[in-house]
């Protein structure tokens, strides 16, 4: 259920337990049908996990939308070298706030979908990255991992399979760059946390140097559900090329904010005007960011017909991204978010490649003398030929992820950038 | 536009579940950690944020050092250890000055210039020494349509201080922090270890007055004073 208000619209799969403290404990997992999937897949061979993963179409849930099955058979089949199975549980996208939710909700729900991993893909050794801020979730997640731990269930011999798999919870110091997956990895190894040039792509040397398959918090906690009762049962919900459930985090201007578990394909007027309430204040809406601050912003009109389906948004003109919705009403000034965001992006760029590092900082420099009354038309198209340059120059995707706001912004809401150009305020 | 207001609140009491305070920040499930680390699977997953700092601990002894000994076995290499490690000595001592970046250095055999290029690149470490309190408020854009630089503007002038710096009576520190995933309950701050949500400027003396009175943040303050 959603949380911390709920909807009659929600099909409650991996939120299930969403705000009940007892299915934190692994007596209370169990009774809600915790580990069966678990079990279930140790009967299996590896082979027959991830292709039921691949049935299923479960897509990565932290951004890319990438064929988790698909992921999985990357890996290395008879290398002797060990394998690492890697969670990414160091949110920090702007807008999304679901993988704390499942770390402090469904703790045993994530360990069992790693443990599931860890054996499809051979991997003896799980490390879950979290967030260094989230000392309170993962201190449940830790909690839960020493109960599993007691109980046989992670360890030398899981559930009296013969397979040992091992988990480490380690918890991050703070940097958003460690979400990219490469990042995480050298942060993980005690670097710091610069993404890597791919290839070679984890699979073939990751963590360590060695094969590894990275996933989502939310990617994982779908697993044990999936493999337990059957990749038709999840394609129930969804769309051909999206299958299932996602959670939406909704933030910004709207009455009933939160995370809502929806088949994917939903649409985002109804989600914003049903589930969530409506807009605040009865305002009118001015823009939306469906999928978390990097990708573009979405104006009124787009919002109208948008699906929130990982095709559905890209046809809207904008990317589902983590589904992170952040709403925005007409007493909004857009430029002042942007701003916002690229200073977001100016701190965080790990200052690798040039045009990163140098772009962010001087998109904001630019933001802010619009902001300040000083700007000229040249510096809006400045900004156009600066963002183009920091597109798809960059060893990761940091870079473009300034310039999708910064591009749609002036393209959706140039009278915003231009009433600051003659001196006026927008919106008062 | 202003977040309605709720409370002071904590990770998001303010829906349609009948929650204790415990209950939502987990409280009554974790109870107490040991000091020692626990499980060697979890023992990575500290740091807290204390009060009591002390600059002059030694890096490790008692309890810490069987907490750092736990981290460093899970891990095939000692370099794996290093962000742990900087956390359990900040833990200790509540900052981690370039001395102790050397000390960790040679805790875990790397140079110290390695060290200081790791402990430099990440924000949680903090290089200077911080008040009691460290008050964290989120900026970044979900928080700030909700009223966010209202909330930090407040949070400074009740504390008398400028960003990032000690109130004269060493209780607060309050700092601008990128997002910290709690946009659905805007604005969050982070204190010490806890996360305030819907937090709204006019929540901050009544919040700063809690803290002042010592009604401890710290999940572990009673097993300190024993």
């Amino acid at each position: 259920m959603g949380y911390p208000y709920s909807h009659a619209s929600e099909v409650s799969i991996i939120s299930k337990h969403f705000g009940d403290p007892d299915a934190r404990t692994l007596e209370g997992w169990k009774k809600r049908g915790g580990y069966e999937g678990l079990q279930k897949a140790l009967q299996m061979g590896p082979e027959e996990v991830i292709e039921l993963v691949k049935d299923s179409g479960l897509r990565g849930r932290g951004g890319a939308g990438f064929p988790t099955g698909l992921k999985w058979s990357f890996m290395p089949k008879d290398s002797k070298k060990p394998h690492y199975l890697l969670c990414n549980a160091d949110e920090s996208e702007p807008g999304t706030f679901k993988d704390r939710e499942l770390l402090r909700w469904a703790p045993h729900q994530l360990i069992e979908g790693c443990a599931i991993g860890a054996y499809a893909i051979g991997a003896e050794q799980i490390y879950i990255y979290c967030r260094g801020e989230f000392f309170e979730a993962n201190q449940v997640l830790a909690k839960a991992v020493e109960d599993a731990y007691e109980a046989g269930i992670l360890g030398q011999d899981v559930f009296g399979s013969g397979k040992r798999i091992e988990l480490t919870v380690h918890a991050g110091a703070g940097a958003y760059i460690c979400g990219e997956e490469t990042g995480l990895m050298n942060s993980l190894e005690g670097r710091r946390g610069e993404p890597r040039i791919k290839p070679p792509f984890p699979a073939a040397a990751g963590l360590f140097g060695l094969p590894t398959t990275i996933n989502n918090v939310e990617t994982l906690s779908a697993i044990p559900h999936i493999v337990a009762k059957g990749s038709d049962w999840y394609r129930k919900w969804g769309t051909e090329d999206s299958p299932g459930t996602k959670l939406f985090c909704v933030s910004g201007h709207v009455r009933r904010p939160g995370n809502y578990e929806l088949p994917l394909g939903f649409p985002l007027k109804e989600l914003i005007n049903e589930v969530c309430g409506g807009v605040v204040d009865g305002n009118a809406l001015k823009a939306v960011i469906p999928g978390g601050s990097s990708v573009p912003i979405l104006s009124a009109d787009q919002v109208e017909d948008c699906l929130l389906s990982y095709e559905g948004v890209q046809e809207a003109g904008s990317m589902l991204g983590c589904a992170s919705v952040i709403v925005m009403d007409e007493t909004t000034d857009v430029v002042h978010q942007v701003m916002r965001m690229s200073s977001f992006y100016a701190h965080e760029s790990c200052g690798q490649c040039t045009p990163c590092r140098e772009g962010t900082a001087w998109v904001t420099n630019i933001l802010k003398k619009l902001l300040a009354g000083k700007g000229t038309e040249e510096d809006l198209t400045t900004l156009m030929e600066l963002t183009d340059q920091m597109t798809g120059t960059t060893i990761c995707v940091l870079s473009d992820s300034v310039a999708a706001p910064v591009q749609s912004s002036i393209k959706y809401f140039r009278e915003d950038y231009q009433k600051l150009i003659k001196g006026g305020e927008v919106n008062g | 536009m202003k977040a309605p207001k709720f409370n002071p609140g904590w990770a998001g009491n303010i829906g349609e579940y009948e929650l204790t305070e415990a209950e939502i920040r987990g409280e009554d499930f974790v109870g107490e950690r040991p000091l020692e680390g626990g499980h060697p699977s979890a023992s990575a997953t500290y740091p807290y944020m204390l009060e009591t700092k002390d600059p002059k601990a030694k890096l490790f002894e008692g309890a810490y050092l069987e907490r750092f000994e736990k981290i460093v076995t899970r891990y095939p290499e000692m370099r794996a250890a290093l962000l742990p490690t900087l956390s359990l000595a900040q833990e200790v001592r509540g900052y981690v000055s370039p001395q102790t970046m050397d000390e960790v250095a040679e805790l875990l055999e790397l140079s110290s210039a390695y060290v200081r290029g790791v402990a430099t690149f990440y924000t949680m470490y903090n290089k200077s020494p911080v008040g009691k309190y460290l008050i964290q408020v989120c900026t970044n854009i979900s928080c700030n349509l909700c009223g966010a630089e209202d909330v930090l503007r407040t949070f400074l002038e009740e504390t008398g201080t400028e960003l990032g710096e000690i109130s004269g009576d060493g209780c607060f520190s309050v700092v601008e922090a990128e997002c910290l995933a709690g946009c659905g309950f805007p604005t969050c701050v982070q204190i010490n270890s806890k996360y305030f949500e819907n937090v709204i400027a006019e929540d901050v003396p009544e919040i700063l007055a809690t803290l002042r009175n010592e009604q401890s943040t710290d999940p572990r303050k009673k097993s300190l004073k024993e």
